[in-house]
């Protein structure tokens, strides 16, 4: 099996060139988005690589097309994917004196969002110049109830995203847009979603998301471990039809959407033990890895008086301590963003870790 | 030492590639941005020739006539001449625009007679005059690198997604496809033609044994190998991948395969440039650690040479006389040697 687990020893942000990738199904509206970005004030030198098929053509000195080619490794893990063009292109416009402080990367309608987010963590070189902002998804609130039924690549972009664009909104009915919010909550629960027309953003919601940044995973709130609570560590089995107890929340109940993409949320009190976590993580990450899109936790490790943070990545884990626990209750939070999760088995497998 | 320091020129970026003309007159100096310098071994700057755009790629000489290329998508043929006296005025180059895709190489066949250029997917095959003779497409991804067989001059070897491929003059498919199931990025000949070995994106190099056509693979590199660099007798193959540079036995029937490489140690950082004495088993590298190195791989393990520069050494170049060695850095400079053998 390949060895795909790679630790990594985090590098200072502040010396790398932030990056964010815009990705939505043709017609959801990236192209505007870039134009408003590229436009608007911000006093930032910006390269965009923009796919070689991209909606129409977008004013700005520095715009490279890009043909997306996949680079396989190990024998076509997915999790050992990166993007060859962007190695490439980013290669070589890093090495220009007069560096860039922002790359937007658009991809196109179809593309997964995995290598495009892995290059920046498995290729050396890209690693030591630029870090992921963001994954930010656009989508078009008139449609995309039907993308999703008819593509897995639409769901795959919701589930990778850090920033949710739900655009178009002007185009339907209100309450018909807090039932997308929900379908969009239910594949990842982790994403920030903003309601848009015409790609109208602020800007500092883009360019200053830090999605992948370890400090951020800490201020994550997970929409169903708030909301939700029948989602937490404290999940009873399924209900059945003829439940009643008002405690549950049975909105889901109004549709019966059958999403192989979801998310898990675990959150339990008390300490880890430190050995048991890594081992559990890291066999979960080479087994599940191709499955599980995101992971996001905030642990207590007994013999720790800081606060332990993983992030992963496909098979790809971040690790890195955070703030002191001080007095404030030591808990454990995670969550996985993924395909086929087994709620029962990851609450299992956390559970075993607990002391 | 070894190396007495003659000069240094500034050129407008990042020293992507330096190239002497196979005369050893001038020196052909490409940044990342700005103009292309042709210098002579003195430093005197011969003539100053016109960015190609976002990035310059690496072009190359064929006699007194420099190739430069970029992501503007074209090349230009620029015919140059160096006198005693300084350079003549250049005749207006030749432009030749192929399209909207970068064009990150050109390179000429071994007899001046056909330019190798990667567009895209395809390596076009063009006449003197930039005229296209023949394509080479289809190929995985964006044709990463090529090299000209030194010893067949109608053979060219191409390098992307999917390994390496052999392709012949006059014939529309390749003749010979490793694929090893991964990416390529550089490649390079040896100069007797026996192998052809590749810097992949994973880090290892694959070699290919051509008088037994037999592949190998050879991993445990640190990092993704930069630079390979083959001695002028064929016998040895220095690649980078880290701090460390090994050196590889070419010789005997079965080659590097079941040897024990020569590790040689000097750089603090990663190895970026190498290139072998044309002459000796004198070996040049370049280092992140802005470190350029002289190596005796053969009996010594440490620096023969050693000079500090300022800023990351991300080229290297003997001349083909082996008198002058020029070393290009991260922050635009070019380093002018001469070297003694001692």
């Amino acid at each position: 099996m390949p060895r795909c687990l790679q630790p990594e020893t985090f590098m200072p942000a502040i010396t790398r060139t932030p990056v964010t990738v815009l990705t939505g199904f043709l017609g959801s509206g990236k192209t505007t988005l870039l134009n408003h970005l590229l436009t608007s004030p911000h006093g930032k030198r910006i390269a965009v690589i923009e796919n070689e098929y991209g909606e129409i053509g977008i004013d700005h000195d520095l715009v490279v097309n890009s043909d997306e080619e996949i680079f396989e490794m190990n024998n076509g893990c997915i999790c050992c994917t990166v993007r060859g063009d962007l190695i490439r292109i980013l290669g070589k416009l890093m090495k220009r004196k007069d560096a860039f402080d922002h790359i937007l990367i658009e991809t196109t309608g179809l593309a997964d969002p995995g290598p495009v987010v892995q290059t920046f963590f498995m290729d050396e070189d890209m690693k030591a110049k630029l870090f992921v902002n963001a994954v930010v998804t656009l989508v078009d609130a008139k449609h995309f109830s039907q993308q999703l039924e008819n593509s897995e690549e639409a769901k795959e972009q919701v589930a990778f995203a850090d920033v949710v664009l739900l655009n178009k909104c002007d185009l339907v009915p209100t309450n018909e847009l807090a039932t997308i919010e929900k379908r969009i909550r239910g594949l990842n629960a982790l994403t920030q979603i903003h309601r848009t027309t015409r790609s109208i953003i602020a800007l500092d919601k883009i360019f200053d998301v830090g999605g992948f940044n370890l400090d951020r995973v800490m201020e994550m709130e997970p929409h169903f471990l708030e909301n939700e609570p029948s989602h937490s560590v404290h999940d009873h089995d399924p209900c059945d039809d003829e439940c009643t107890d008002p405690t549950h929340d049975h909105s889901h109940h109004d549709h019966h959407h059958d999403e192989s993409i979801t998310s898990v949320g675990i959150e339990a009190d008390g300490d880890c033990d430190g050995r048991k976590l890594n081992a559990w993580i890291s066999e979960l990450l080479q087994i599940k890895g191709q499955d599980i899109f995101r992971m996001k936790g905030v642990f207590s490790v007994k013999n720790t008086k800081d606060r332990v943070i993983f992030q992963g990545v496909h098979m790809l884990l971040d690790a890195a301590t955070g703030t002191a626990w001080g007095n404030a209750p030591r808990k454990n939070r995670l969550v996985f963003i993924g395909r086929n999760l087994d709620r029962a088995e990851l609450n299992a497998g956390f559970h075993k870790c607990l002391i | 030492m070894p190396l007495k320091k003659l000069t240094t020129v500034t050129a407008a970026d990042h020293v992507l590639d330096l190239a002497w003309s196979p005369d050893g007159s001038q020196l052909a100096v490409t940044p990342s941005t700005g103009e292309i310098l042709v210098i002579d071994a003195n430093g005197q700057i011969l003539h100053e020739l016109p960015e190609h755009g976002l990035s310059n790629g690496v072009g190359s000489w064929n006699g007194d006539q420099l190739t430069t290329c970029g992501a503007d998508g074209k090349i230009r043929l620029h015919h140059l001449h160096a006198s005693k006296d300084g350079a003549s005025p250049p005749s207006a180059p030749r432009e030749i625009p192929l399209g909207k895709t970068w064009i990150e190489h050109a390179k000429w066949s071994p007899d001046g007679i056909h330019l190798a250029v990667g567009v895209g997917k395809s390596l076009l095959i063009l006449d003197a005059e930039g005229n296209k003779l023949s394509e080479f497409p289809d190929h995985k991804s964006t044709v990463c690198d090529f090299a000209w067989n030194p010893q067949n001059p109608r053979e060219i070897s191409t390098v992307c997604d999917g390994g390496a491929h052999m392709w012949r003059l006059g014939e529309e498919k390749s003749f010979g496809h490793f694929d090893w199931g991964g990416a390529s990025l550089i490649v390079k000949w040896s100069p007797d033609g026996r192998w052809l070995v590749t810097g992949d994106q994973t880090p290892s190099v694959h070699v290919y044994d051509f008088t037994r056509q037999h592949p190998l693979h050879i991993q445990g590199y640190e990092t993704k190998v930069k630079a390979l660099s083959f001695n002028s007798t064929s016998t040895r193959l220095a690649t980078s991948g880290g701090p460390m540079v090994t050196v590889w036995d070419c010789t005997g029937e079965a080659g590097p395969e079941g040897s024990v490489p020569k590790q040689i140690q000097g750089h603090a950082k990663d190895s970026l440039a190498l290139d072998y004495h044309p002459s000796s088993d004198i070996l040049a590298s370049g280092g992140q650690d802005g470190l350029l190195i002289l190596f005796k791989p053969e009996t010594r393990t440490t620096a023969v040479g050693l000079e500090k520069l300022k800023s990351a050494v991300t080229s290297v170049a003997w001349d083909p006389t082996g008198i002058f060695l020029a070393a290009g850095t991260e922050d635009g400079s070019v380093h002018l040697f001469n070297y003694t053998l001692s």
